[in-house]
This record gives structure tokens, sequence and C-alpha cells, in this order.
């Protein structure tokens, strides 16, 4: 008598894409962030070579899920009158807890600040 | 058949046949069989993979064609990052904080254009190469002055202008400004300062 090979369980796989879309989600939530900024990265990766074609990744932000961890970079416009660094650090807060909080991932998020609109 | 079935571990349609062989079915291009014909669930299944199929030969069928918008997009992206390099170094304790180098001295030249009798020309920011937690930087600014004012306040005021606003605005402590006065301030040229 054969036993039935063992199959592996299901899986829930949280993309990258999802994970970018939450993260630049969040950082467009944090006050003094007034849009983001797509480098030559998260322009390829949106444009040809996104893994999730029929809905890539929001341009300014990408994310890389590897080993239960997210690394994130995001790109983010702001306006004077809000001091860079203590936005860069809170994006950095809200979106690694935002991402822990929705997908259960430890998040490093890396921000660039891109452009500062003087008006 | 079963959830926890380990042989099955995905659960079946509710009215227990497994979805698996209604498509096997459809692909195999079996009609549907008696059950399946009066089976809601069933008639779902095969909906969708005859729908999956109809659209996987119609995509294969059509030319692959790039947006129109995928030159320039990527264009303009090539062109931003041969600016990437022009980061600035932001202190956080959360991990990598950048600040686009021209973003920052477009601030400093702002502020200083917003002072009386004084225009900014050109901004350069340098920090420490090899730092690994920010300590500051330098700030290279040449300015243009109007006729009659005095130098040493004008620059003075600069140089206090430049060190808060490294500070307040953009949250990089400035420990050296070098101020070049280069041009007279052209009185056509309009003032926006008090």
């Amino acid at each position: 008598m054969s036993t039935p090979a063992a199959v592996p369980p299901d899986r829930i796989r949280v993309t990258d894409a999802l994970v970018a879309r939450v993260a630049a989600h969040t950082a467009l939530t944090v006050t003094g962030v007034i849009g983001l900024s797509p480098d030559l990265g998260h322009t390829l990766a949106g444009s040809v070579l996104g893994p999730d074609a029929l809905r890539p990744p929001p341009p300014g932000a990408s994310a890389v899920v590897q080993d239960g961890a997210a690394e994130i970079a995001l790109s983010v416009s702001t306006r004077l009158g809000y001091n860079c660094r203590d936005l860069a650090v809170e994006v950095q807060r809200s979106v690694a807890a935002a991402v822990h909080s929705y997908t259960g991932l430890a998040a490093v998020v890396t921000v660039t600040i891109a452009e500062i609109a003087l008006d | 058949m079963s959830p926890d079935d380990p042989a099955h571990p995905i659960a079946p349609l509710a009215c227990g046949r497994d979805a698996a062989t209604v498509w096997d079915r459809v692909a195999a291009g079996l009609a549907p069989d008696e059950h399946e014909r009066g089976c809601p669930h069933c008639a779902a299944a095969i909906a969708d993979a005859r729908g999956l199929g109809g659209v996987v030969y119609r995509m294969a069928a059509e030319p692959v064609e790039p947006p129109s918008s995928v030159l320039d997009r990527v264009m303009q992206a090539v062109r931003t990052e041969f600016r990437q390099h022009e980061l600035l170094a932001l202190d956080s304790p959360l991990g990598p904080a950048r600040l686009s180098r021209p973003a920052a001295a477009g601030v400093l030249r702002h502020v200083v254009d917003r002072m009386a009798g004084v225009r900014a020309r050109s901004c350069r920011i340098e920090q420490p190469a090899g730092d690994a937690v920010p300590t500051g930087a330098d700030v290279s600014i040449t300015v243009a002055a109007r006729f009659g004012v005095d130098l040493a306040s004008v620059t003075a005021r600069v140089r206090q202008m430049v060190i808060a606003a490294g500070g307040q605005a953009l949250g990089v402590p400035v420990r050296r400004v070098d101020i070049d006065v280069v041009d007279l301030l052209d009185d056509l040229e309009p003032e926006d300062g008090p």
C-alpha cells in the first residue's frame, strides 16, 4: 500500500509590490510629505521590469522582501518649513510600523528627500 | 477530501468536487458531465477556466507594444539618477536617510535671496566623506551684493542665515560657510527681502 506524497501546505507570500504600496500610502500620510519622487530604480521597476506588471509599484517607492524582512526605499518630496532630518525619521518610523503591523515583516526604510518645494 | 488532508491541502468546491479536476476536464476539452451541468459551483469553475483560457490565448496573439511613455519616463529617470549620488546624509537612528544636494542648495539659495541687499548666485554643500554619522556640512556660496552695503555685515548675516537654515530647515548642521562675493547686485533685480 502506498502512502500519498506529502504536499507542502498553502502559503501566503507578501510581494515586494504590496510592501512598496503600503510604504507609499503611509509615507503620504506623514505631515510634510507632499509627494513621491521616482528615481531610476523605481521607474524601471514600474515600467518594464516589475514582476507585478499588471499594477506596478507606485513611483518613488520600492521594496524587496527577503528572509522575513523588508528593505524599503522611498523617495519623497516636501515643502520648505519642514525639517528634512526630522521628516525623514518620521517617515522611517511610520512606514516601518505600518509595514510591520500589516504584514508582520520587520522593515528597514531608506528615505531620500529628493525635492523641496520653495513656494 | 478536506483541507486537513495532507494530500489535498486546498479546500474543494462547496459541492465537494476538486476545482483542479474541473479545470483539468475543461483543459482536456471534455464536455461538462451530469453533475457539472447542474452544479452552480462547478459551472463557475468551468467559466473561470474558460475565461482564463480566452485571456491567455488572446494576449498571446496580441503583439507586444510597450507604452509610448516608457522611453520618456526612463530617460527622465536616467537624468535624475545621474544626480542621485549628489546626496547628503541625514542623521537618523532608524536607517539610511538622505537629502538631495541640489534640493538642499536650493533652500540655502532661497533663504539668502530673501535677504535685503544680497542675492545668491551658486551654492555647494559638502559633507566629509566616510563619516558613519554625519558630523556637519561645509557650505560654499557665491553672492551678489548691492553697491554701498557693508560687505562685512552682509556676509555675517548670510553666514548666520545659512547656518540657521541648515539646522532648522534641512536638519544638516553647518560647520563652515565660505562666502565669495562675486558680483554687484543689479539695480533692476527685484528684492524680496525686507
